[in-house]
């Protein structure tokens, strides 16, 4: 009877958490910490730039690794360096490791992105080859890096290691996936565990995702249509395809040229619309694989 | 007051401030062209083991080569060539500190300066704790001196030519103090005054001819040191030795007055160091740049500067077949006659912010030396900073957190080592209609607090996400099939993994006619094909292709890809471009 009154008496119609409080209070040191559930630390995020997917994530999570991925043509992209727009122009430093030297200086421009705070490390050359010199036994440590995944893998730890950084993108949007397969897992980790304690928004382009558990967050892409002036000009019983309306001038006249003869300019590409699925989120444990969007890109015509 | 900084033995201690290890050793300092190389300077270490100034490089190296009775490995006298560019080197230093302490300095010797303190007490303390202050401050640069403080500049210079260490003389004992010191310390003093300095080769020897002649007369009647030398009665002395017996009367006593002759500091920060051997590789080259380096900053610190860009000059032991070195003639003056004709190999080191950190310069110029290694052993080096005011930064509460500059100058030089030079920094676009008319600027942050007024875009105007490209470069050669004038199926002619264009085309828009720079000359074809330059003509084309998933799971997905293909009109060849995305 001694021990049953020495026990902690609980009203059963306290709420859950004062409950919680009072147990672990009344247990003091005696309750291991390991068994306690730990609330999930509220992340800072910050804004893609696009309203619909903004809206499906709740925007890019700082102190994690981010996954957009998608065949070509499937908007990463326009993601990607809306994402740099934004970060930019908050006056963020960011830097890109572009490892198929695909990036375009334009486009981001077009996008708002300010070039001037965007460091771009082009990795897709090989190292250039040094003089070995005779009498001079110099060592030279980076041109060693043959592979464009390992110059990849040490300039992202450079970089997560230099610190300061807001967003960190690593473009392995051309590799083949047999190749991004190939990178460790122990890699992903330790970026992820590199960006944690920092407000670094670490951002991968890929195919497909390879990342596996330790992004916080995978965004799949997909491309679905694609938005022509002229839709006469395209063979739809392969893909969807659908006329613009809001210039009319301009596409009544193209479709008139189209009709009366196949002079080129008889159909522009006027943007594209895009499905976003979102496969992993740091705020849903297993978000359904319905859960999607979609947002279109335009051409500067 | 006062203050006199001598340096003893000031080739001995230049080379002991480049190479610190040697203050634990006998050193002897050689000077001269073989065979009549002699000892010209020694420090106590060496003294004491029997060395003596004159000595021939013969004699010397007999104590170089036995073991002193203590038999211990500092009983071995060091033996080291005369190194006028240490000796310029530690004599910058000197003016460094110097100058940093008061502004009001004369530069009566190498190895001595004079400084003013007047006024400096409120600042500095008394004038123990100054002279304890300017020690400190001479440490710093690797440099021992003997420091006095007198009321008189040179009551100064004898106290810190005849007594080691620190000497206060309070205002009036002067006569007391300086009683006990020989009067060979008056007459080297005397010798270097600005009232007696002369220049050219006969004047100096004659004048060294009668100083002999004044000190013989003075042993002769048994004066050895000041006291005596101060009580003889003036006017006895002005009939014997004329008016420089008086003038030597006035100082021994510890009287006079004169204004200080002002020096500007020095503009230039440079330290140099003459190797003893040949040095090969990079390992063996940073302890010595670690070391000119740590002084270098030591002397930018004293200043209250710090400088934006390091020059590195490397003299090799022999020309390499390289566009990067250059010799000695090439070269601006100063430089010794003994390093003509070897090559030298210069690297410079531009910093986006001024810096004052040692090891952040060493790991840059390491990773600048892997990347441009010098191709032949060094034998001397020289590095340069200029001067530049240190860098002030007015932090923001609600500023975002950007990378230290520091620390983002190593990590681009060490990308720029995993890439290659150019290949990391700053897209810059190009006031041109050409495709991919821009260029890689070096990455330097921009002073943020300003936010970037970006012009007008897309997504600005409509609320459109703008439609991105992503580039192929180089451009995928196409084979390309027509149909009624239009790309109908297309194949690229080399299969890489990195891009498998082929496929029937779904839809097409185009052609879009581009060409400029027709006025150019027609550039070589390898050369227009490296660099995007010289005449272009080109008809562009949107084209949507069918893609297979090359996924294994998902093979049967079929998805479509825009590209951007053209034709080259000069050629009628078909590249692709870039793809939509």
């Amino acid at each position: 009877m001694s021990s049953v009154a020495a026990l902690p008496t609980i009203s059963v119609r306290r709420p859950a958490s004062s409950l919680r409080a009072h147990i672990e209070s009344s247990l003091g040191e005696r309750l291991s910490s390991t068994l306690l559930l730990r609330e999930r630390a509220t992340r800072l995020t910050v804004p893609i730039g696009i309203a619909p997917l903004d809206l499906l994530t709740g925007g890019l999570p700082r102190g994690a690794l981010s996954e957009i991925t998608g065949p070509p043509s499937s908007g990463r992209t326009g993601v990607m360096l809306s994402a740099l727009a934004g970060a930019t122009q908050r006056q963020e430093v960011c830097a890109l490791v572009d490892a198929s030297d695909s990036f375009d200086p334009a486009s981001a421009a077009t996008a708002g992105v300010n070039l001037e705070r965007l460091l771009w490390v082009r990795c897709s050359q090989p190292a250039n080859v040094k003089r070995n010199a005779i009498g001079m036994k110099y060592s030279s440590p980076g041109f060693a890096f043959s592979s464009v995944l390992e110059q990849v893998l040490k300039i992202a730890d450079l970089l997560l290691q230099s610190g300061g950084f807001g967003m960190v993108v690593l473009d392995l949007g051309d590799v083949p996936m047999e190749s991004a397969r190939r990178v460790p897992l122990a890699s992903w980790f330790r970026f992820r565990r590199a960006v944690e304690p920092t407000a670094t928004v670490l951002l991968l382009i890929e195919q497909e995702a390879c990342a596996k558990t330790c992004a916080s967050l995978v965004l799949r892409l997909q491309s679905e249509t694609i938005f022509v002036s002229n839709p006469d000009a395209f063979d739809r019983s392969q893909y969807d395809l659908r006329f613009v309306s809001h210039n009319v001038g301009y596409v009544n006249s193209a479709v008139s040229i189209s009709r009366s003869s196949s002079v080129g300019h008889a159909s522009l590409l006027r943007g594209m619309s895009f499905r976003a699925e979102m496969v992993r989120s740091w705020t849903q444990r297993k978000p359904p694989q319905s859960v999607g969007t979609h947002f279109e890109m335009r051409t500067a015509l | 007051m006062f203050a006199c900084i001598y340096i003893p033995d000031f080739p001995v201690e230049a080379i002991v401030r480049a190479e610190p290890l040697l203050r634990e050793h006998a050193v002897a300092v050689l000077e001269g062209k073989p065979p009549l190389v002699r000892v010209i300077a020694l420090n106590e270490k060496a003294r004491q083991l029997g060395m003596e100034i004159g000595m021939t490089k013969l004699q010397a190296a007999v104590f170089s080569r036995n073991p002193s009775p203590t038999n211990d490995s500092t009983g071995l006298a060091v033996l080291r060539q005369r190194s006028c560019e240490q000796e310029l080197s530690a004599r910058a230093a000197l003016l460094d500190v110097a100058h940093a302490f008061t502004p009001r300095v004369e530069d009566t010797a190498p190895d001595t300066l004079l400084l003013d303190l007047v006024g400096l007490d409120r600042l500095y303390g008394a004038p123990a704790k100054m002279a304890s202050d300017l020690a400190a401050r001479l440490i710093t640069v690797g440099i021992e001196a003997n420091i006095a403080i007198a009321a008189n500049p040179d009551a100064a210079m004898h106290a810190a030519r005849g007594f080691s260490g620190t000497t206060i003389i309070p205002a009036g004992s002067e006569a007391q103090r300086l009683g006990v010191l020989p009067l060979q310390v008056l007459l080297d003093a005397f010798e270097i005054s600005p009232q007696k300095k002369i220049s050219g080769e006969a004047p100096r020897r004659q004048e060294k001819k009668l100083r002999e002649q004044i000190l013989d007369t003075l042993e002769r009647w048994g004066v050895r040191d000041f006291r005596t030398l101060a009580l003889l009665p003036e006017h006895a002395l002005a009939s014997r030795l004329g008016e420089r017996g008086t003038q030597l009367r006035r100082l021994a006593r510890g009287e006079g007055m004169r204004t200080l002759v002002l020096c500007a500091p020095p503009a230039q920060f440079e330290e140099a160091l003459e190797l003893e051997s040949p040095v090969e590789t990079i390992e063996s080259l940073s302890f010595v740049l670690h070391r000119l380096l740590e002084q270098l900053c030591a002397r930018l610190e004293a200043r209250s500067l710090a400088t934006h860009e390091l020059r590195l000059r490397l003299q090799l032991e022999r020309r390499v077949a390289d566009e990067e070195t250059i010799t000695i003639d090439e070269l601006k003056p100063p430089y010794p006659h003994n390093v003509a004709h070897k090559p030298i190999f210069e690297r410079t080191l531009r910093l986006p912010v001024s810096m004052r950190d040692s090891k952040v310069f060493l790991k840059l110029l390491q990773l600048e030396l892997a990347a441009h290694p010098p191709g032949a052993p060094v034998i001397r080096l020289w590095i340069t900073a200029e001067p530049a005011p240190p860098r002030t930064a007015q932090r923001g509460l609600f500023l975002p957190v950007t990378p230290e500059p520091e620390r983002l100058e190593i990590t681009l030089a060490r990308i720029s080592s995993i890439v290659g030079e150019r290949r990391a920094g700053i897209a810059r676009l190009l006031d041109s209609h050409r495709r991919e008319s821009f260029c890689v600027d070096r990455f330097a942050l921009m002073a943020s607090g300003i936010p970037h007024i970006s012009s007008p875009t897309l997504s600005d105007a409509n609320n459109h996400i703008p439609l991105a490209l992503r580039i192929l470069r180089p451009a995928q050669p196409l084979h390309v099939d027509l149909s009624a004038g239009r790309p109908d199926t297309l194949i690229s002619e080399k299969q890489t993994e990195k891009t498998k264009i082929q496929g029937k085309v779904l839809w097409s828009a185009g052609p879009w006619r581009s060409s400029g720079d027709w006025w150019t000359e027609k550039m070589k074809q390898d050369i227009a094909a490296r660099e995007p330059s010289g005449p272009w003509d080109r008809e562009e084309w949107d084209i949507a292709l069918t893609v297979t998933n090359l996924d294994q799971e998902n093979k049967d997905d079929i998805g479509v890809a825009l590209y951007r293909i053209y034709r080259d009109v000069a050629t009628g060849n078909w590249f692709a471009d870039a793809i939509y995305d």
